[in-house]
């Protein structure tokens, strides 16, 4: 065609239509409030749980037969089961264990047993001298709070026996080492290390937006697919065809839906994200001071870009699939029967990316990062567990808009072809055959 | 100035849609464009449009190819007629208006003009799916026309009309007609055509049989109308026995009679005369453009004898993706 028609205003005019229509929906409004009720839910769940949990701080009570054993075995386990992690501001931080000296055994017992302490630890000494820790619970025990106990109970015992040394023996000062990690691999961001807690909350996080990214390129994408057959199969195609071209509807459409899809969106993350931002102080007014502490950490502003622009892309190239799919339909049903396998084809990217936020680190996954249309997914993931050089970021976005540049042209044409074919059975043959004639 | 289709050929897959057709339409003028279905009108307007591409040949206005044209020189009325079913009639009028680049509030002002012209002021606040099939169509016809474009495609425009609104369409294009724009539109009813119409082009298999002004064709037929009047003989059944009488319209007192090339009407009176008939009127009439289709293209307009155009498509694709 030779006629030269600039992209602009008949776009927009497009997408307004497009973006009204949908907003202006029952429907929409319906689910909108909706999700954004389950999202809130969703986001106060954490301080929900720690407000019925908020007996979390484990109390400990310590018997021994000798009161001097009883203060060094509360000191000494203080010392090891309650350290700050690195870089916590000590004024706000709550020790995860009350170790407290008991009265006696049986009031200990007691305690114990109606649930008001979580776990008692009792020394005795044996005949031949030998101290004698045991740790009990009420259920079956905590493996690494048993473990935490057995390192309490060896600095006592070890406390135990340099102060039975005669006095006279020439031994230094006790000096308790220094101690660090060191990981030689592993998630790095800007050069630094990332912490494996980090990374922990993060892969988390990765699933939430991946998960949030996969449902709304399929509902979104279905809208715009929804939109073209519809179009084509109430026959006001027939006239949109001749009043602007095919590269104007499909921009206005794809640009119009995302438009209505990202409102939604906004509608329905904005107050989650502000309870998630806020979560400190709505939980110190929940909960009080035992509200202290991010349970969900690591979340960045540059993450947050990142989300924004693989969701935009990804967003663009599976609306113009869906365009060129919804173009090929004669009834808005026969939508039913196409959307299984591109659904299977965003499903690719989602499990890839879970498999990534999993650990996997592999050739494969780097691969899948590069790779539209899984990489919108992939390396998103890749990126929220850190393990990406900015080389490959670059890349990857890279080969994303190549591939929505050539996607795009051949949408347009199949398009072109596809709005004025009716009585069509879908069939990949003959999208196939006017794909390869459009190319 | 004229719109000048030049040999243009157009092919789905086997199938020729459009075998080097050619015509011209003269600007200010209703032009009509004549077929059965399936004759490759839709193909020919589709690729004067720009919706199409031509295997070969081209359209031109004015001589500039047409599209070279800026879309709001034209105006379309698709045979597949279709507006969006839940927006209201004033909402899409102005919508497709604004995409000819038309301003809102003027694309506002002329669309109540014309919904009042066509006695549907009311629907205006409606939603689209509300309306009678007539009433849509109406609507259509007010979106093809509401940017003022200089040449009118209009495909099939009377199909499904009442007569009430057939009188005010045909109004509307006389008065588009005086105010110097050009009309195309294509017509299988060869009564509408024949109303409106001052030159016309008919076309068969994508080819073109007739062309040119109404009354040259006219003056050109070989083929005869005859009216008939017979005493006591309300449709005189022998007429059918005649060789090239082409077809019979009995009316009230008098049957109509088209004549093919190869038999003069005195054989039809001579016949009549010879069985003792009698005759209370015998007239030779000019062809009606009924008769001149039959004439050029051997049947009339509305046998259904050929693939309608969306199967033509239909085949070539599918032929596409068989190679």
């Amino acid at each position: 065609m030779a006629r030269h028609d600039p992209l602009l205003p008949n776009a927009a005019i497009v997408a307004r239509r497009e973006y009204r229509d949908r907003v202006r929906s029952r429907l929409f409004l319906i689910s909108t409030a909706i999700l954004m009720a389950l999202a809130l839910g969703v986001a106060l769940s954490p301080i929900g749980l720690r407000y019925l949990d908020r007996s979390d701080v484990d109390r400990i009570l310590v018997v021994a037969d000798e009161p001097r054993l009883a203060t060094g075995t509360v000191a000494t386990a203080n010392g090891i089961m309650n350290i700050p992690p690195p870089g916590v501001d000590l004024a706000t931080w709550t020790a995860p264990f009350a170790i407290e000296p008991a009265l006696d055994r049986a009031t200990a017992m007691r305690e114990l047993a109606a649930g008001e302490a979580d776990a008692l630890i009792d020394v005795t000494r044996n005949a031949d001298g030998r101290l004698v820790v045991t740790y009990r619970t009420l259920g079956p025990p905590d493996g690494v709070r048993a473990q935490l106990a057995g390192f309490a109970a060896l600095s006592v015992a070890i406390l135990d026996w340099t102060s039975s040394l005669p006095p006279e023996s020439q031994l230094g000062e006790f000096r308790t080492p220094e101690f660090s990690t060191e990981a030689i691999s592993g998630p790095v961001e800007g050069g630094q290390a990332v912490d494996a807690v980090l990374v922990a909350s993060r892969a988390f996080l990765g699933t939430v937006f991946i998960i949030l990214m996969f449902i709304s390129i399929l509902i979104y994408g279905m809208w715009v697919a929804t939109g073209v057959a519809t179009e084509k199969s109430s026959r006001v195609m027939e006239l949109m065809i001749s009043a602007a071209s095919p590269r104007q509807l499909l921009l206005g459409k794809v640009v119009g839906i995302g438009a209505a899809g990202l409102t939604q969106y906004l509608a329905i993350s904005v107050p989650a994200v502000a309870v998630l931002a806020f979560q400190e102080p709505i939980a110190r007014a929940v909960l009080g001071d035992a509200g202290a502490g991010l349970p969900i950490g690591g979340l960045t502003i540059g993450l947050l870009a990142a989300y924004g622009l693989f969701f935009l892309l990804g967003f663009v190239l599976f609306a113009l699939i869906y365009a060129a799919t919804g173009s090929f339909v004669s009834r808005p049903d026969d939508l039913q029967t196409l959307s299984l396998p591109l659904s299977l084809v965003a499903m690719a990217g989602y499990l890839s990316a879970i498999v990534i936020l999993l650990g996997a680190n592999g050739t494969l996954a780097a691969i899948a990062s590069f790779l539209p249309p899984l990489s919108p997914f992939a390396m998103l993931a890749r990126l929220m567990v850190g393990t990406v050089q900015p080389w490959e970021l670059v890349l990857s976005v890279a080969i994303l808009v190549a591939t929505i540049a050539v996607v795009a042209l051949a949408t347009v044409r199949i398009y072109a072809t596809g709005v004025l074919l009716y009585g069509q059975r879908p069939g990949l043959r003959r999208f196939l055959a006017a794909a390869r004639r459009a190319g | 100035m004229t719109l000048e289709i030049d040999r243009i050929t157009k092919r789905f897959g086997q199938t020729v849609a459009l075998d080097a057709l050619s015509f011209s339409a003269p600007r200010g003028r209703i032009f009509g464009f004549l077929g059965a279905n399936g004759a490759g009108k839709t193909t020919t307007m589709r690729i004067c449009l720009g919706i199409l591409d031509a295997d070969g040949g081209e359209a031109r206005w004015d001589g500039t190819r047409t599209t070279d044209l800026p879309r709001r020189a034209w105006g379309y009325l698709p045979e597949e007629r279709g507006l969006y079913p839940r927006m209201t009639v004033i909402d899409q009028l102005v919508y497709f208006a604004s995409l000819y680049g038309e301003p809102a509030d003027r694309a506002r002002t002329a669309a109540h003009r014309w919904l009042e012209r066509f006695r549907i002021p009311d629907y205006a606040h409606r939603r689209a799916e509300e309306l009678s099939k007539g009433n849509q169509q109406k609507v259509q016809f007010i979106a093809a026309v509401l940017h003022d474009p200089e040449v009118l495609l209009m495909d099939e425009p009377f199909t499904g009309l009442d007569p009430v609104n057939l009188g005010l369409l045909r109004d509307a294009f006389l008065e588009l007609r005086d105010a110097g724009r050009t009309i195309v539109f294509s017509t299988h009813q060869m009564e509408a055509a024949e109303a409106l119409c001052e030159s016309l082009a008919i076309v068969d298999h994508g080819r073109l049989v007739a062309g040119g002004t109404l009354a040259e064709l006219k003056r050109t037929s070989r083929a005869r109308t005859i009216r008939l009047g017979v005493e006591g003989e309300i449709l005189p059944t022998w007429l059918g026995t005649l060789d090239g009488v082409a077809a019979v319209r009995p009316a009230a007192g008098v049957t109509e009679l088209e004549l093919r090339a190869g038999i003069e009407p005195r054989d039809v009176l001579a016949a009549a005369l010879a069985r003792g008939a009698l005759v209370t009127r015998f007239e030779v009439a000019e062809p009606s453009l009924e008769a001149i289709f039959i004439e050029r293209v051997g049947r009339p307009p509305d046998a259904d004898d050929v693939v309608a155009e969306d199967g033509l498509e239909r085949a070539g694709l599918a032929a596409e993706g068989a190679a």
